[in-house]
């Protein structure tokens, strides 16, 4: 039994923490690219700002100032300020939900952005405040599988990350890979954005240091194993939906069975029949679809109409 | 490095030690003459033993571990809202097991008088009839609630949870300044104050055999479901709270959590058929008692305040049709109102034959036209308080505000006498507090609390409030509080096996 205000909560937690760990990590990118004096730097940057929806694609300014503005920025909806306060505003409300070790992990990294503890340690050495920020983020989803009960709570927790994560996959690989794509693909450049999917050292277990754009789309659309890939998330999407109870509303099970219906896509979809025809309708679909999917979750746990749950 | 504490009883000259001047009150940790009070020895003794600086890393060390917990409340400023954590001092405030014994028996006998009063106030009003008090002062009171009149409440309960304020006079008598029956808060500051002085002075807290106040959110649950009468086996109970931006949200939270049911907003309720649902993932789930941290006026819209969204539509209708537990009842303010209050020793003596066990302070009803001149000729001796307001609003401490405050007051008090009482100036007992650095007295007061359902119980510990101000008589958390944890000792045999009929500590 769970309310629905909360489980909708829970689900938000989710989806803002993997939000800010993505964002987190496209600016950690952008900044080591930076580094290098070549084109790759300014693709890479491109690549990140195209995948948040940033055009900003004409004149790309300096890194550091694409990458402050992606974390610390308060006035856009996504930053990573912006995603940890809400996910610790969320968590507040829910504070009876989760457990202490839990909670403590990201309110004290909501303390660290909120006391300008991070924006200090930034300007002193970005890329590695951005990677303890990432750390404290995996503390806390590692707090989370490691002291609440993996029951319904867990799950709509789960759901979130995943469903927000096979969002942000799929739309970083329509920028490189989809119609007008943004940057031309080198080989630093496909190196970079397997950095920004934090796929890079799988990959290279998978594939050695052959790097392909056939090779990254198979891997971060259809890998079984790999947690980042598209189909990963749409399977553990799918698995967390079928072990909640029933929900309300019209279509009950609509959110499982959208899920379900996107994962065997996944399964049979072939990486040649993608290559051939281009991975921007499937990408495409895929974002559309998990759209869907969120509105099926909202309407069946949360938003349902009261006249088919009172009792006759 | 500087000695934090250079008086001891080997060197009993503490009252020439400008850092810690004894003042006329009565000071918790040293007599009149100086000398270490029994009940404190052994912390004065470690904090003697702890440089400055030393005990500055401890107090540190807490704030921050209050701040990662989440134990804030919000200020709304212009532009952003900042979260605060309410000051906590690290030394404990000592209570000896034989005042506590008394402090207990008189707090339960207050709160069986005081719902015993309700039930006859919201039923056949034997003590209006009797006239002990005047029928105008309760039925008028704002606080009075004419849809309680005549509705069943199981055990005769209406106050479940009490908070009361006790106060220490110069003497060191414990005095009831004030009863809260409405919607108590600081319980969580209590539990969260004693687990951090376990954590400050944990070889100190072991040696000086402290009661323990952990068991208060079972002891609250088991009080709330005794509230369910008979109705369903296992009655589903939640915390009821205005939501994340009312200042206590911290504890409404931390109680549900604690008590592992959960923590609903009105937002979350349905009213259908006279009973009351919350939306679940699954469905409507009936709810069998709600613990409210709501005031009387917002559950709920149709009975109550119109323009309430914190409550739910219905919820009222539902308590009468006995289908909900509604804790504390609507209406107990009518019971701690502030002119009320004067009766309360007179309330004891008639349902229950005996002397109240805990003195009240002296109150003087302004709607009394002897009393009004005798307040209005010793404004600057006494405090004032408004009958209607609390959290120190409405207040004018009469020595230590200026002659154009009194006199404003003056003119207040003769324009509507019965929204006044006045007091005399109380100077509330010192505790050593660190403050800048220092160990100095500041005043302190006690609240207990007190649960009652099938049985009362008084949790053997207290949240202790603070007047950080040098000087200042006002602890409320509104007007620049504190707080600090409160450790009551089992020392004493007698004094034990009292608590252990009426608070069941666990043997372990």
């Amino acid at each position: 039994m769970m309310l629905a205000r909360v489980a909708d909560s829970l689900y938000w937690i989710g989806r803002y923490i993997e939000r800010a760990e993505h964002l987190s990590r496209l600016a950690v990118v952008m900044l080591n690219a930076a580094l290098d004096r070549n084109d790759a730097a300014a693709r890479a940057t491109r690549i990140a700002l195209a995948a948040v929806g940033d055009p900003g694609m004409g004149r790309p300014g300096r890194a550091v100032d694409s990458a402050h503005n992606l974390v610390f920025d308060r006035e856009r909806g996504d930053s990573v300020i912006a995603s940890v306060s809400h996910a610790r505003e969320n968590a507040r409300q829910v504070r009876d939900q989760i457990t202490t070790e839990t909670w403590e992990r990201l309110n004290l990294l909501y303390l660290r952005f909120n006391e300008g503890a991070v924006e200090r340690a930034f300007e002193a050495d970005a890329p590695s405040a951005l990677q303890d920020v990432i750390a404290d983020l995996h503390m806390f989803m590692g707090a989370a599988d490691a002291t609440m009960s993996h029951g319904e709570g867990w799950r709509f927790m789960r759901a979130g990350v995943h469903s927000e994560r096979a969002q942000l996959i799929a739309r970083l690989l329509r920028v490189c890979f989809g119609e007008g794509a943004v940057a031309a693909v080198d080989h630093i450049t496909l190196m970079n954005l397997l950095r920004m999917a934090c796929a890079l050292e799988p990959y290279l277990r998978v594939y050695t240091a052959d790097i392909s754009a056939r090779y990254i789309l198979e891997f971060l659309m259809f890998d079984q194993e790999f947690p980042r890939s598209i189909r990963f998330s749409t399977a553990q999407l799918e698995e967390h939906l079928s072990r909640l109870p029933h929900g309300q509303g019209a279509g009950r099970s609509e959110a499982l069975r959208l899920a379900g219906r996107l994962n065997a896509r996944l399964q049979y979809a072939d990486v040649e029949e993608v290559s051939a025809n281009g991975a921007g309708a499937l990408l495409a679909a895929v974002g559309e679809e998990c759209a869907a999917i969120h509105s099926a979750i909202h309407e069946t746990f949360v938003a349902y109409p009261l006249e088919m749950s009172l009792p006759a | 490095m500087a000695e934090a504490r250079p008086v001891d009883n080997e060197n009993p000259s503490l009252s020439a030690d400008p850092a810690y001047p004894l003042g006329e009150a009565y000071d918790e940790m040293f007599s009149r003459d100086g000398l270490t009070r029994e009940n404190y020895r052994l912390l004065h003794r470690r904090m003697r033993s702890l440089s400055v600086e030393a005990l500055g890393d401890r107090q540190r060390t807490l704030e921050r571990s209050f701040l990662l917990q989440g134990i804030t409340f919000t200020v709304y400023g212009a532009e952003s809202a900042t979260e605060r954590i309410i000051p906590t001092d690290l030394f404990p405030r000592i209570i000896p097991a034989s005042e506590w014994a008394k402090i207990e028996s008189g707090l339960t006998q207050r709160l069986r008088a005081l719902n015993l009063f309700l039930g006859d106030i919201y039923g056949p009003q034997r003590i209006l009839a009797a006239g002990v008090l005047p029928r105008d002062l309760v039925l008028g009171a704002p606080s009075y609630r004419r849809e309680m009149q005549h509705l069943f409440v199981p055990n005769g309960a209406y106050v479940n949870v009490c908070g009361s304020d006790l106060i220490r006079g110069v003497e060191g008598t414990f005095y009831v300044l004030e009863d809260n029956l409405r919607v108590p808060s600081g319980v969580s500051y209590m539990l969260a104050n004693r687990d951090a002085s376990r954590r400050t002075f944990p070889s100190t807290f072991r040696e000086a055999g402290v009661r323990a106040v952990e068991r208060y959110p079972d002891l609250l649950l088991s009080t709330l479901k005794s509230m369910a009468g008979d109705r369903r086996a296992n009655p589903q109970v939640v915390v009821l709270t205005p939501g994340v931006y009312n200042s206590a949200y911290y504890e409404h939270a931390y109680l549900a959590r604690l008590m592992g049911v959960p923590l609903v907003e009105g937002r979350d309720l349905v009213v259908h058929d006279n009973q009351v649902y919350m939306r679940t993932t699954t469905g409507l789930g009936r709810i069998d008692v709600i613990y409210r941290r709501v005031d009387d006026d917002f559950i709920d819209p149709l009975t109550f305040r119109r323009d309430s969204s914190l409550g739910a539509a219905g919820l009222f209708n539902a308590y009468r049709a006995g289908n909900v537990a509604i804790c504390n009842a609507p209406g107990t303010g009518v019971a701690d109102d502030k002119a009320v209050y004067a009766y309360v020793p007179a309330i004891i003596k008639y349902y229950l034959g005996e002397e109240a066990i805990l003195p009240n302070v002296e109150t003087y009803l302004c709607r009394e036209r002897s009393q009004l001149s005798h307040v209005l000729a010793n404004l600057d001796k006494v405090v004032v308080k408004a009958v209607g307001a609390s959290g120190g609003y409405g207040m004018l401490v009469g020595p230590h505000a200026s002659e154009a405050e009194r006199a404003s007051f003056a003119e207040a008090l003769k324009a509507d006498p019965t929204n006044y009482i006045a007091q005399p100036t109380i100077q509330l007992s010192t505790a050593p507090c660190l403050v800048d650095g220092q160990i100095e007295p500041r005043h302190v007061d006690l609240r207990p609390f007190i649960l009652s359902g099938d049985t009362t119980v008084v949790t053997p510990g207290a949240l202790t409030r603070v007047a950080l101000k040098r000087g200042s008589l006002v602890v409320n958390s509104s007007q620049g509080g504190g707080s600090k944890d409160t450790w009551v000792l089992a020392d004493d045999a007698a004094a034990r096996s009292v608590a252990d009929r009426s608070y069941p500590e666990d043997a372990a």
